[in-house]
């Protein structure tokens, strides 16, 4: 029997089994035969693929997947486009393919489609992941916030999947597209003269088989925008009702001049702290201590409901409701032991950049519920600190994304400086002019305390109840 | 007033006799078009009866539509309607910050009864509800501007408005959190509905009060 190999080497085999083989068989192994059987090893050699059966014909999938697990589907990555003007139309085919013909002419991106391409997008509600088919080694990570479009192109029988993304360094003179521009102008020269500026986005090129898997790819991405988008839909409808119902108008030791209802505030606060607690106490079913007041009796109670500002109780109540919704016991403990430290004397710096940690960008807006208990010397730093993670008067990702509801605070507040030439903006608590006196000061001191007693024993009685977000 | 009888004066204005300022008040307004004097009667009317028999209007509306055998959602129907202003609820002080109240209050109730025509297309609705969130802020920090500016005897009456206005705002944040993993569009009108009449009621108190 003889085979010619394709590389033009002609050589005897084996007449016979079992006989002796000839060395050449062994070290001329190329060709397409070779090819192919490599390819087999790969294709046999690869792990399955993270998946799950999807409801027709839109491809629903559970929520909960997208949550809290991912989905993988195989694509041929064909590479990234960079400053890609960020104008390009995601819909329009011409456009997209006029910026995908001339990527591969360049060899930007792959010319023919091969296993060498083969790849893995793993999709979840966070990111969305590109590994390499074999070795698992990762392309790139795209956050969801960071996508702005997915589109299908058929392009005859290449079935493309492209995803406009944001880049890094969001302003380009010299986009990719626009050689004109000469390189070894300066950002600074080109804006003296004249030229303009522009906003620049990546494109993620990817290929599919056939065009009911680019369509599946497209509706899953869909369904994670779904998902996020109303999950931080509702996340800035409540944190724009917790930021409107907890932004005080003044001091939460100084609603009136009046010193009797000074004193009805201090005892309400103090009777609905304890009451927490005391409840807390009982669903653990332990004896852990209440703060330092006593339960609430009634009578003080049903006097404090009508007496207590909106705020206080309000305050209390939701950002103890909020910590157990957004916390595990883990966290609420972390929680504790954090402003524990911070009462004993930890700076208001270390503070932030530790709850800050601890809240991960996810959960940053819950900061924005501790402004009212930041006492007045660190509340300067405090808002700042706020500003610069951009969750202050309620902005977020929604709020960078969409851009409207920033528009909205700013013209709603105007700033005001304080006593120190320090800036805040409108409505935040403890104004520079309205400074504590010392006992007051005490006050805020024993609020705090009780509201760290309240946290500890909070993460205290989920553990015992082994409860878990 | 005091802040028991502003209690009391919320609650006989229940959200039950929304019907009668949203659906009726226009139609008395017509009818005061023709003749002032009947105009204001059957207002006065219906006002004292409703008085004392909250939801009498609701009901004689929903007897009508069975009567005429007229196929509508009432809840969605209210909601749309509920934009309006109602002048017993608007504050008629000049200064600046009561006329941004009502402002206020006029744009919320205004995106608040959009829904309906929203609620069917995921991303417009996504983004009325942003303009939601929006609009319910800035009602609040009107609200406590007017707190900061002015000094009330009866401020507790007013900071009690304002925590049952913003207990609503979350009930319905609450609903619609269960309207995506269930559908069911009529609980957000109805939670709408409510959050409409609080608006309402929080001009009523600053009117009263203030």
């Amino acid at each position: 029997m003889k085979e010619e190999g394709r590389c033009g080497v002609c050589f005897v085999f084996v007449l016979c089994e079992p006989c002796i083989v000839s060395p050449f068989k062994r070290v001329f192994l190329k060709g397409e035969k070779g090819r192919d059987k490599k390819a087999q090893e790969k294709t046999t050699e690869r792990r399955a693929l993270h998946t799950f059966s999807l409801s027709l014909p839109d491809h629903r999938i559970d929520p909960d997947i997208l949550l809290n697990d991912y989905i993988e589907k195989e694509v041929k990555y064909l590479g990234q486009l960079t400053s890609v003007p960020g104008y390009l139309n995601p819909s329009s085919r011409t456009e997209v393919l006029q910026l995908i013909d001339n990527a591969r002419k360049s060899h930007q991106l792959a010319g023919q489609l091969t296993s060498e391409q083969d790849a893995v997008v793993s999709l979840s509600a966070y990111n969305v992941k590109l590994v390499w088919r074999d070795g698992e080694d990762i392309i790139l990570r795209v956050p969801i916030h960071d996508i702005a479009a997915v589109s299908y192109i058929r392009d005859d029988s290449l079935h493309l999947v492209v995803l406009k993304t944001a880049q890094e360094a969001g302003v380009s003179p010299c986009p990719s597209t626009c050689p004109d521009l000469s390189k070894s102008m300066t950002l600074g020269s080109l804006s003296e003269s004249g030229a303009v500026l522009v906003e620049v986005c990546c494109l993620l090129v990817l290929a599919v088989d056939n065009k009911a898997a680019a369509e599946e790819l497209c509706l899953l991405l869909s369904q994670v925008f779904q998902i996020v988008y109303t999950e931080s839909t509702i996340d800035f409808l409540d944190r724009a009702i917790f930021d409107g119902a907890t932004t005080p108008t003044r001091h939460l030791s100084l609603y009136s001049d009046d010193s009797s209802s000074k004193v009805d505030v201090k005892e309400a606060f103090e009777a609905e702290a304890s009451t927490f607690s005391f409840q807390g106490s009982l669903e653990a079913g332990d004896n852990s201590p209440s703060p330092s007041s006593t339960p609430a009796s009634p009578q003080t109670k049903t006097a404090s409901e009508g007496e207590l500002s909106t705020t206080a109780t309000e305050l209390l109540q939701d950002y103890m409701t909020t910590l157990r919704t957004k916390l595990s016991s883990h966290e609420i403990q972390q929680f504790a032991t954090l402003l524990h430290e911070y009462r004993n004397g930890a700076s208001i710096h270390e503070f932030c950049i530790n709850l800050r940690q601890l809240y991960g960008d996810s959960r940053k807006f819950l900061l924005l519920g501790l402004r009212p208990f930041i006492p007045e010397k660190d509340s300067q730093h405090f808002e700042n600190f706020l500003e610069t993670i951009g969750v202050k008067d309620g902005r977020g990702i929604i709020t960078d994304s969409f851009g409207r509801y920033r528009r909205t605070a700013s013209s709603a507040s105007d700033s005001t400086t304080n006593g120190n030439g320090a800036v805040r903006g409108d409505g935040d608590v403890g104004g520079s002019d309205e400074r504590l006196a010392p006992s007051e000061g005490d006050e805020w001191d024993r609020m705090i305390s009780d509201i760290s007693n309240d946290i500890e024993a909070l993460g205290v009685s989920m553990d015992q109840e082994g409860v878990t977000p | 007033m005091t802040m028991e009888e502003m209690k009391n004066e919320a609650e006989t204005t229940s959200m039950v006799s929304m019907t009668l300022y949203a659906v009726m008040y226009p139609v008395f307004n017509e009818v005061k078009s023709f003749s002032s004097l009947a105009g204001s009667e059957v207002r006065s009317l219906f006002g004292q009866a409703e008085k004392e028999n909250p939801g009498l209007t609701q009901d004689i509306i929903m007897k009508i539509l069975e009567k005429k055998k007229v196929e509508v959602n009432f809840t969605e129907s209210l909601l749309r309607m509920a934009a309006d202003d109602v002048e017993e609820y608007m504050i008629d002080r000049s200064e600046q910050e009561f006329q941004d109240l009502n402002d206020k209050a006029r744009a919320l109730k205004h995106i608040l009864s959009k829904i309906p025509d929203e609620i069917n297309d995921r991303v417009r609705f996504l983004q009325t509800i942003k303009d939601i969130a929006s609009a319910i802020k800035e009602l609040l920090d009107t609200v406590n501007t007017v707190f900061r500016k002015y000094q009330y005897q009866n401020r507790r009456a007013l900071e009690h408005q304002k925590k049952e206005f913003v207990k609503y705002s979350k009930s319905f944040s609450d609903t619609l959190k269960t309207y995506f993993k269930d559908g069911k569009a009529i609980n957000v009108f109805v939670s709408a509905n409510r959050l409409i009449h609080q608006t309402n009621l929080i001009l009523q108190t600053f009117k009263t009060v203030a």
